[in-house]
């Protein structure tokens, strides 16, 4: 389970973008985190992760009886709570050169012993998980190609692939289908979804339809806060306070 | 904590039965590759007989002939001799690659088939400047000194002969690349060979010729540096001749000089192929 | 009068450049006639080269294979530490800007120095023979290795990095499956490219004594011994050509694999 509280973080010149974050994620959900461009979304996952250190709040991650906070930590101690949180970004991340499996092996790095890791690279049994992981966005045809040759559904889904390697208890995923046509975005989030079964997972969009159709909660970042956490069917009215005027009537298919 | 997601399915061990690897732990692949490197490395050490012990012994002897080339002796640039072997330097640098920028002009027309279209022709060309490229400019110098004598005349001609292969192989890339409508044009209007190379390859090649042209004086101002070592006039020489002498003083204030004259005209050099460029862009 | 200004802009220039030709030929002493004179001599020479005096080959052998050696383990030397200098001039790995900044600005100054000078006073230095040799074709790789080391590490795409950091991985394991991935094919095309001019540098230390087949061809020249240069020349020649084939090949498979797969 993911506790989020109080998280502030100021911008770079001074203002203020997130006031007082808090809610709390578990197993078995798919929580969307909606908002304007710039409200703060990718800041709050980058908090959560340890990638951005925020100026307050907590953030706490535990399982069973165990309760570990990831703010403030440094070095090998962050690294050590970063392998529990896995990331998807908007383009993918994948080291191109590399062929697919071991872009994906590259998802327990957190976990292996560097000194293993460097000299000797990865075991057969990594080697068969990381394959079953790539079975299960369905991609392992595609497993000895170099990344770069995919194209961008395939790339994220290899992605999707690293991150449930890694066997993380909660699963972050930053605009993931931003760049990808609506095919694909359906392919990835189909395989998205099952995922919440392992781990509690919270992604970024920017599109409610996506949330409504997908998600099982819905958080809303607003002037710093949370706005709305509840049910991902959000009605209209809520929906234009989030976005302000920006927000008309979106298109759900491709046109 | 077990993944359900990690249950192994059919087709998946069929994929893995496949002999072809997917993945190559990471040093069985630069196995061989380092070991042969490893090989060369340590016949190559053994064979020259480097002992790391010499280093260390080597150490307060090194530290010895610093200080000693520590103040430098500035009294050493005041003797015309050494003023002048700079010029020298430059001059031959200069002058050098102009007549070498020259020659590998005229050689790289038919080089790139602007004169002729023959096959061979272009080929028995190209095949000079390959050829030209590959010879040391260290052997070039040592047959002209038997052939002209020693001094800066030598140096001058090495430097030029030096550098026809890479100009000429550079100047006939260029206009190998040129725009061929304007040739086209030109060739329509009944234009002779002369006057298409004259008013449609010229124009278009004349700013990367400069440019590779103050790319081979850089090259060459070293070039002319170490021809001063073995005789062919600069202040190379003055420079060997204090280092043999053991006059490291006067060596290391030489050097000074020599350094921040070939600073200099490489700044002058530069400012000038920016200048070039820039015009370029702006046409 | 526009005409005469447009003029000035071409005409003083040129004339300037004319100036300064014609200085540089008084400076070097142009002598036509030394040089139309030296055509027959020439002539007799390249004569009095051929045939090369075979018999002297198996004794240019082994200096030559010094001479490989030499530049091989130099420019190895010169990799391990411009590898190693490289990161730290490199402002995606280190993140302090003075430090980086200093690295660079050294580097900066060593590519400024003529090799020659370099080895010259390495050779006067530390001594005569293939230690000093080795070591002044390593420092004086550093200055163009270190610089093109640093840039391609700092043209690296970070997003992968960033997401191999995110999974908890050390700074060496980011540097491993994120950075170097990226990286090698460049490091090694550079590397392959430095060796080309280290071979060259190489000969000239053995003219100046450090070993190698440059001393055996500059004896025999200054004995007048012509057909046994010859045989030098010709050895250098061979290898040099051979050096700088093998290294083309390996850097095209290297970047031709990148572009095929």
């Amino acid at each position: 389970m993911l506790s989020v509280k109080n998280i502030a973080k100021k911008l770079p010149d001074g203002r203020p973008l997130l006031k007082d974050i808090s809610f709390e994620v578990k197993k078995g959900e798919f929580v969307g985190i909606i908002g304007e461009s710039g409200v703060g979304k990718t800041v709050l996952l980058r908090c959560i992760n340890g990638l951005t250190i925020p100026d307050t709040g907590e953030i706490i991650i535990s399982s069973n009886n165990t309760h570990q906070k990831i703010n403030g930590k440094k070095g090998k101690e962050l690294r050590s709570l970063q392998r529990y949180i896995g990331m998807i970004f908007q383009g993918s991340n994948l080291v191109k050169r590399l062929s697919v499996i071991e872009n994906v092996l590259t998802g327990r790095l957190g976990r292996i012993n560097p000194l293993r890791s460097l000299f000797y690279g990865f075991t057969d049994e990594e080697v068969d998980t990381a394959l079953n992981a790539l079975e299960k966005v369905s991609i392992q045809h595609l497993a000895a190609r170099r990344a770069e040759t995919l194209s961008g559904g395939e790339m994220q889904r290899v992605a999707i692939a690293r991150a449930l390697f890694q066997e993380p208890q909660i699963l972050l995923a930053d605009e993931p289908i931003a760049n990808l046509d609506p095919k694909n975005t359906e392919l990835v989030l189909e395989h998205l979804l099952p995922l919440k079964k392992e781990m509690a997972i919270m992604g970024v969009f920017h599109s409610p339809q996506i949330v409504r159709d997908y998600c099982t909660r819905a958080i809303a970042l607003k002037d710093g806060v949370v706005f709305y956490d509840g049910r991902p069917d959000i009605s209209s009215s809520i929906l234009e306070q989030i976005y302000g005027n920006e927000f008309a009537v979106q298109p759900v298919s491709v046109a | 904590m077990s993944y359900s997601l990690f249950d192994l399915d059919q087709s998946t061990k069929n994929l893995k039965q496949k002999k072809n690897k997917l993945y190559t732990p990471i040093f069985r692949r630069i196995l061989l590759p380092g070991i042969v490197l490893m090989l060369a490395l340590g016949w190559s050490v053994f064979a020259l007989r480097i002992r790391p012990g010499h280093f260390f012994d080597g150490l307060p002897h090194f530290f010895n002939l610093v200080s000693e080339m520590f103040p430098p002796n500035w009294e050493v640039l005041t003797r015309g001799r050494v003023l002048f072997s700079v010029l020298e330097v430059l001059s031959m640098a200069f002058l050098g690659t102009f007549i070498g920028g020259l020659c590998a002009f005229l050689l790289a027309l038919p080089a790139s088939g602007s004169l002729s279209q023959s096959g061979s022709i272009r080929a028995f060309f190209k095949g000079i400047l390959a050829f030209e490229r590959s010879i040391p400019s260290l052997i070039i110098a040592l047959l002209l000194i038997v052939v002209i004598g020693l001094g800066p005349f030598t140096g001058l001609v090495t430097v030029a002969i030096g550098s026809i292969g890479m100009l000429g192989k550079m100047f006939g890339d260029a206009i190998e690349n040129v725009d061929p409508k304007p040739l086209e044009s030109l060739k329509s209007t009944g234009a002779t060979k002369i006057q298409i190379i004259r008013y449609a390859v010229l124009p278009q090649v004349i700013p990367s010729f400069i440019a590779n042209t103050l790319f081979r004086f850089d090259i060459n101002l070293r070039v002319a540096l170490f021809l001063g070592v073995i005789g062919g006039g600069g202040i190379g020489f003055e420079i060997h001749l204090a280092m043999s002498l053991f006059r490291y003083a006067d060596a290391l204030a030489i050097t000074a000089l020599t350094l921040t004259v070939i600073w200099f005209a490489e700044k002058v050099s530069d400012y000038l192929r920016k200048k070039i460029i820039g015009k370029e862009i702006l046409q | 009068m526009r005409l005469l200004k447009r003029y000035k802009t071409y005409i003083l220039p040129s004339f300037i450049f004319l100036m300064l030709l014609w200085g540089s030929a008084i400076i070097t002493q142009v002598e036509l006639h030394t040089l139309f004179a030296g055509i027959p001599r020439g002539v007799n020479l390249l004569l009095s080269m051929f045939p090369p005096d075979l018999s002297v080959m198996p004794e240019l052998l082994y200096p030559a294979l010094e001479t490989v050696q030499i530049a091989f383990v130099g420019t190895v030397l010169g990799i391990c530490i411009a590898l190693f200098v490289g990161m730290f001039a490199a402002s995606n790995v280190n993140k302090n800007r003075i430090l980086r900044e200093i690295t660079r600005g050294l580097l900066s100054a060593e590519r400024a120095l003529p090799d020659l000078i370099v080895l010259l006073f390495f050779v006067t230095i530390v001594g005569l023979g293939a230690f000093p040799g080795v070591m002044g074709l390593a420092f004086s790789s550093l200055g163009m290795l270190g610089k093109l080391f640093a840039d391609a590490i700092e043209e690296i795409d970070p997003r992968p990095s960033e997401a191999i950091a995110a999974v908890g991985a050390t700074r060496l394991q980011i540097i491993r499956f994120a950075i170097l991935p990226q990286v090698w094919p460049s490091l090694i095309a550079n590397s392959l490219f430095r060796f080309e001019i280290n071979i060259r540098a190489s000969i000239f230390l053995g003219v100046v004594g450090a070993g190698g087949i440059g001393f055996n061809l500059i004896m025999h020249m200054r004995q007048l011994e012509y057909q046994q240069a010859m045989s030098a020349i010709l050895v250098i020649l061979f290898m040099v050509v051979i050096c700088e084939r093998i290294s083309d090949v390996l850097r095209k498979r290297i970047i031709g694999a990148e572009v095929l797969k």
